[in-house]
């Protein structure tokens, strides 16, 4: 299931004056209300944090620099007297990408604008900080802690969604989500395009997280940074003085190439279980990250000639890279072929659909990738007499921006039988060549029969 | 006088269009009616040309003063007096003639076909449905269906009639024979030279993991319609084989230069080999099994080429 982030493109200039009318009356609801004030109840405490927060609250708009118009709008929130910001990785991405084409703005909530700077970004954590002119301002101070607050804690987060205005939504804290490799904070409330970057708080106005994402398919399943990465990245930023850089393809390549790094190193220390297929062996990741699911061809009409059982299983390591690339997941999957009425010629024919190389990349390939190659041909494995003879199809195709980054799928199919198979495939998203080799050797290896 | 000389008119093929027997000792030829033999071509003098037997009874013909003049074949020299050999014709205006007398000597009556001959493209064509046939029943992984089989065939008989029609209709409207049967024959055995070239393809790709025959099945098939194209040129006419060999092959050479330049760009676009995987049964394995040194070994000279790819696409891009 795609998880959706929450930066709002294209919207038309309908909403841009909807957004103004809102704001005008936001704001003059906000200044009625006094800070400090003790929350008589939920709805007042928002009330109170709203107001609050409005000094300190940005929408960060991405403009095309010859049309001078917004491309691309999202939320960020200011964490320093200095006029430094947070937001999300995602919502500058296009300015860290293409310095050239785009530039980025901020729109406060008095309705002050001006340029922004894009200063260090975290890829992995999807977070950015960012410098803009507003100097004195009241400004959020981050949780620090690791410390996780009881389910059910309410949370309010803030933002400007589908560029209507400033809005503040409540919500309720759910701890970690399971099940994914970078750490995320269960938010339980409407998120919508247009707040990514923008604070979640606690009911004393502690940013615990960063609204980054939500699940679509689910109702209000949306998800936080947690607040000690966007703390990590300030004290970074604050600690080395960093100034604005020219061009940040170099500093993603460099992320991202050192987070798959650590994540395959942490999946070759998992290592994997072995699930039984008819009578072979194949390989499963046991890191707690992978979902997997299975279905059969067994109830098919017309009735199957070869039955298929397939488990496929996907890793939650996902990356947004750039509007049109995401990467950094991993694909594992296997398929157990029977003949049900097929010859062995046909069975074989059938087995060629099932084993069809498929694109690997996450994003589109002339602007991302060198050209596929490929290398086929029969092995066998250390101590092969006790493990079929595969036919193994190589594929790898290089990142253009990103050095030693690759591509890679790995497809292969028992020979040892002429009326049953074991397909097995795995799809490496933005991986070192050394840790792709290891990871087909290893999983190669795991391609036994059951004795 | 029992001298007879054939003045033969010839059409651009070289067949004979037209055949004069004169009897005498000079025959006159041109576009006047006074001449032993007329011809209706403007290029040609009223009196253009006499054919008379010199002291040593050679045929001569010698220009009588035309404006074009008299010429041997396709030469380009204006000749006044030709001695004729009875092969090669002169050329008056445009028009070719060829000249023989009674004692020319023919090639040996040729033996008639025998009656078993016609079992050929018989045999052809049944051995081209089977191996469709065949080819289509072992890829076959859905239900069952007759259409799956007939209709191919369908497909394929169609396309060889009309192609083998459209070769006779040419040779008949040419050389005057359609030569059904012959081009029949060719077109046969050009589309079961190609299935065979395909099966050995698929096989040599799994079981040798050569995959240099699929990769370049389209070169196989040029190759194989060129040599088809020229023998159905050879049935139109035998003359100037060479010329019709030169003109084929290099037509198949520039088709073959034109595809191959359509897959590198396709390539280009997609990135991906345009090469589909087919499997056989294990059994049919010839290729060595490697082991895991010799195939990472493989993978690792992977790298260096993907790396090399990257190095010139970052060439190509000025921006970066």
């Amino acid at each position: 299931m795609p998880h959706s982030l929450l930066k709002l493109v294209r919207t038309t200039g309908r909403a841009w004056l909807l957004a103004g009318v809102l704001l005008a009356v936001l704001a003059s609801g906000a200044a009625q209300s006094a800070p400090g004030e003790p929350p008589a109840s939920a709805s007042r405490a928002a009330e109170r944090i709203f107001a609050d927060a409005t000094p300190r609250l940005l929408q960060i708009r991405t403009l095309l620099v010859g049309a001078g118009r917004q491309s691309s709008t999202g939320s960020g929130f200011l964490v320093s007297a200095n006029g430094l910001a947070i937001t999300n990785y995602h919502v500058v991405s296009q300015v860290a990408l293409e310095p050239k084409s785009y530039r980025l703005e901020y729109l406060a909530v008095d309705g002050g604008r001006g340029d922004v700077e894009l200063l260090a970004i975290d890829l992995p954590n999807d977070l950015a900080v960012v410098r803009l002119d507003r100097r004195a301002a009241p400004f959020f101070a981050i949780s620090d802690a690791a410390r996780d607050l009881p389910k059910g804690e309410r949370l309010y987060s803030l933002g400007n969604p589908l560029d209507l205005g400033f809005t503040i939504t409540e919500g309720t804290y759910n701890g970690q989500v399971e099940r994914s490799y970078s750490e995320r904070i269960h938010f339980t409330g409407a998120l919508n395009p247009g707040m990514s970057g923008g604070p979640a708080v606690t009911a004393d106005g502690l940013v615990v997280g960063v609204n980054v994402a939500k699940r679509s398919g689910g109702e209000l399943v949306s998800f936080l940074v947690p607040g000690r990465f966007a703390a990590a990245l300030l004290r970074r930023v604050q600690d080395e003085k960093i100034e604005p850089q020219p061009d940040f393809r170099a500093e993603i390549g460099r992320q991202l190439g050192a987070w798959q790094a650590k994540l395959y190193r942490s999946l070759a220390d998992d290592g994997f279980r072995a699930v039984t297929l008819g009578p072979y062996q194949a390989p499963e990741a046991t890191a707690p990250w992978f979902t997997c699911w299975a279905q059969t061809n067994a109830g098919a009409i017309p009735k199957p000639r070869a039955s298929v059982d397939t488990t496929n299983c996907r890793s939650d390591t996902g990356l947004f890279v750039a509007g049109d690339l995401s990467t950094g997941a991993i694909l594992l999957s296997h398929a157990y072929a029977r003949t049900v009425d097929l010859n062995q010629f046909q069975f074989a024919t059938f087995l060629s659909q099932q084993a069809q190389a498929r694109p690997v990349g996450g994003g589109a390939y002339r602007k991302w990738y060198t050209p596929q190659r490929c290398h086929e041909d029969f092995l066998t494995t250390s101590a092969g007499h006790d493990r079929p003879t595969l036919r193994v199809i190589w594929c790898a195709q290089a990142y253009r921006e990103f050095a030693g980054l690759y591509d890679v799928a790995v497809i292969a199919v028992t020979e040892d039988k002429g009326s049953e198979a074991l397909v097995s495939r795995a799809t490496l998203q933005a991986v070192g060549y050394d840790d792709a080799v290891a990871f087909s050797k290893r999983f190669l290896q795991a391609v036994q029969w059951t004795r | 006088m029992d001298q007879v000389t054939w003045i033969e008119i010839l059409s651009r093929h070289r067949d004979v269009a037209h055949r004069v027997r004169v009897a005498g000792a000079e025959v006159h030829i041109g576009r006047g009616y006074d001449n032993d033999v007329v011809i209706d071509d403007a290029y040609v003098a009223p009196r253009h040309a006499r054919v008379f037997r010199d002291e040593t009874g050679r045929l001569v013909a010698e220009d009588l003063g035309s404006l074009n003049g008299l010429f041997l074949d396709r030469d380009k020299t204006k000749l006044a007096r030709i001695v004729i050999d009875g092969e090669r014709p002169i050329r008056i205006g445009h028009t070719f003639v060829r000249i023989r007398d009674a004692s020319h000597m023919v090639p040996p009556e040729r033996a008639g076909q025998p009656a078993g001959a016609k079992i050929l493209p018989i045999a052809l064509a049944a051995a081209l449905i089977v191996l469709e046939a065949l080819s289509a029943w072992l890829g076959e992984t859905g239900e069952p269906k007759a259409s799956n089989y007939l209709f191919p065939l369908l497909s394929v008989a169609a396309v060889v009639i009309v192609w083998v029609g459209v070769w006779a209709l040419l040779s008949r409207v040419i050389s005057g024979v359609a030569h059904f049967e012959r081009n029949l024959l060719i077109a046969l055995a050009a589309i079961l030279g190609f299935s065979v070239f395909n099966e050995f393809a698929q096989f040599s790709a799994f079981a040798l993991t050569w995959r240099i025959p699929t990769s370049y099945g389209y070169v196989a098939m040029w190759c194989i319609l060129a040599v088809a194209c020229f023998f159905h040129l050879r049935e139109l006419g035998r003359s100037r084989l060479p010329v019709k060999a030169v003109a084929v092959a290099g037509l198949a050479a520039l088709a073959i230069a034109i595809q191959t330049l359509a897959q590198s760009e396709a390539f280009h676009d997609s990135g991906r080999q345009n090469t589909a995987q087919r499997l056989l049964p294990p059994a049919l394995r010839l290729a060595p099994v490697r082991d895991e040194t010799t195939f990472f070994g493989e993978i690792e000279q992977l790298k260096s080429r993907l790396d090399r790819d990257r190095s010139d696409v970052r060439a190509d891009d000025p921006a970066r």
